[in-house]
């Protein structure tokens, strides 16, 4: 099995993929890795053996999975980013870091064009869950990992959320158009394409998957370090490479979020104790 | 998290933003003051053959809107490649997958404006409205402005009496089967050399559309054919 071509095994992907794309939840609770090492037991040895790589030797022990939609990378790091705001140290503080960040944005999201009408409803939904981290909502409750996780499996708010970084993801390439251009191709033919047509189209449309382009003008824009992990049954001593999108000195962000890549879809890894 | 829903906050601004915008010559207006279904009216654009024109579209606001994309279609009767003239379906990649959550039901309709001043018959609704486009441009901007006329109230030929008495006065003028003809964007004289052989008049209208026997494109189809066709 460890022989399959790349085409057989990015069409074994989708299919796993595929097969629970419109039933599982937008985002799941945290499942061992183990499970997903099941998966892949009867398929291709590699995936397997990276799998093993990953809790044995980085000791990563869960795999939190968002739905195959095309929103999965902005989904998962959505809830990385505010599920890491909510277990910090330095709640109060970190929490009001974040606000006057997503405040900070509108004014490139104005420069890039945007209408305040069109993305003032999707700012207002991701500044009060991340104002809920500590101010509690008029029911009485601040959030909870619980309240988190519910709120992202709610269709109107997870989708919020992810629309207002999309905007802000295609408003930091629109203002910066020298940092982008160069990199920029459509990702279905493969050919040249203008950056209006590359955000109109294939980053603020919904469901319209991130490549790193969009990862890092986001990851710069929430000034955040992240780690994608490739798992992609390539591998030829069984490692995964991990790719660092890195927006601040490791010291002020260790431990950054870490998303799992799998050809077409971006889940969480965590490590729990 | 009980809000309002996000459709409803956005409907609500849109149509509010659209009435205090005067200068877009845009309206949008609640049918039966149901919020998610809506008409939208705008004029069809200068130096096209749809000048003039006054156009309606119904909108129906899904529920998962402005995550997916509004259903549009013309009410309005179009002839126009990329709307289909029977059923006023529009083809349209904003309308579909290229849909964002940026657009608004403002800056849709004054796409499907700009749809009107530059068609896209590679990627027709009504194919054979994209393949009069494609043969003889002239006769297709002839038969598409008189149903801005008919349909739209645009003014007539003349451009001088946009009345409705002066309109009137202008249908009048058209027997029925030159109207039919007309709006079939073919020739009486075409059309008469057919019926002349015996063939039926509606018959004649409809082979000869569907043959595209229009302008140019006419001296391609030998009389054989059609009357081939026309046995069917």
């Amino acid at each position: 099995m460890a022989d399959l071509t790349p085409l057989e095994l990015h069409q074994m992907t989708q299919d796993l993929l595929h097969n629970s794309a419109s039933d599982r939840p937008l985002i799941s609770d945290s499942a061992l890795l183990s499970v997903l090492r099941e998966e892949y037991e009867r398929g291709s040895g590699s995936f397997v053996q990276q799998i093993d790589f990953l809790s044995n030797i980085r000791g990563f022990t869960h795999i939190r999975r968002t739905r195959g939609d095309g929103d999965c990378f902005y989904r998962s790091l959505a809830f990385a980013w505010i599920s890491r705001l909510l277990h910090s140290k330095n709640q109060t503080l970190d929490v009001a870091k974040a606000i006057s960040l997503l405040d900070s944005t509108l004014p490139t999201l104005e420069a890039a064009g945007f209408e305040k009408m069109v993305y003032e409803d999707f700012h207002d939904v991701i500044v009060s869950i991340v104002r809920q981290i500590v101010v509690p909502e008029p029911s009485g409750a601040t959030l909870s990992p619980a309240l988190l996780l519910e709120a992202f499996q709610d269709a109107e708010v997870s989708n919020c959320i992810v629309v207002f970084l999309r905007f802000l993801t295609s408003a930091t390439i629109k203002t910066d158009p020298d940092s982008y251009l160069p990199y920029l191709f459509d990702p279905e033919t493969g050919d040249d394409i203008s950056l209006t047509d590359f955000c109109n189209r294939h980053v603020e449309a919904c469901g319209k998957e991130a490549d790193n382009v969009q990862i890092s003008a986001l990851t710069r824009a929430l000034k955040l370090n992240i780690e994608i992990a490739y798992l992609d049954g390539h591998s030829a001593d069984g490692s995964v490479n991990f790719v660092p999108f890195q927006n601040l000195p490791e010291s002020d962000m260790p431990n950054p979020p870490i998303l799992l890549y799998r050809p077409g879809h971006y889940d969480i890894l965590e490590k729990q104790p | 998290m009980a809000m309002e829903s996000a459709r409803m906050r956005r409907v609500k601004k849109e149509i509010l933003d659209c009435r205090n915008d005067k200068s877009s010559n845009i309206s949008i207006d609640m049918i039966d003051d149901n919020p998610y279904h809506l008409k939208g009216t705008f004029f069809g654009p200068e130096e096209t053959a749809y000048e003039g024109g006054r156009y309606d579209v119904d909108i129906v606001v899904p529920e998962s809107y402005p995550f997916q994309p509004v259903k549009m279609k013309f009410i309005t009767k179009v002839y126009h490649p990329n709307i289909s003239s029977a059923s006023g379906a529009i083809c349209l990649d904003i309308l579909k997958d290229a849909w964002s959550p940026v657009l608004t039901l403002k800056s849709t309709l004054i796409s499907l404006q700009s749809l009107l001043c530059s068609p896209e018959p590679n990627d027709p609704q009504d194919a054979e409205v994209a393949k009069h486009y494609m043969t003889s441009r002239e006769s297709f901007n002839e038969t598409a402005r008189y149903w801005a006329q008919i349909y739209a109230g645009a003014p007539g030929k003349g451009g001088g009496d946009a009345s409705a008495a002066g309109k009137e006065k202008e249908a009048a003028g058209l027997s029925e089967s030159s109207r039919a003809i007309a709006l079939a964007g073919l020739s009486e004289e075409h059309v008469n050399k057919f019926v002349d052989m015996g063939f039926g008049f509606s018959k004649v209208v409809e082979t000869l559309s569907r043959l595209n026997y229009r302008g140019d494109n006419a001296k391609n189809i030998t009389n054989e054919r059609v009357v081939e066709k026309l046995l069917e």
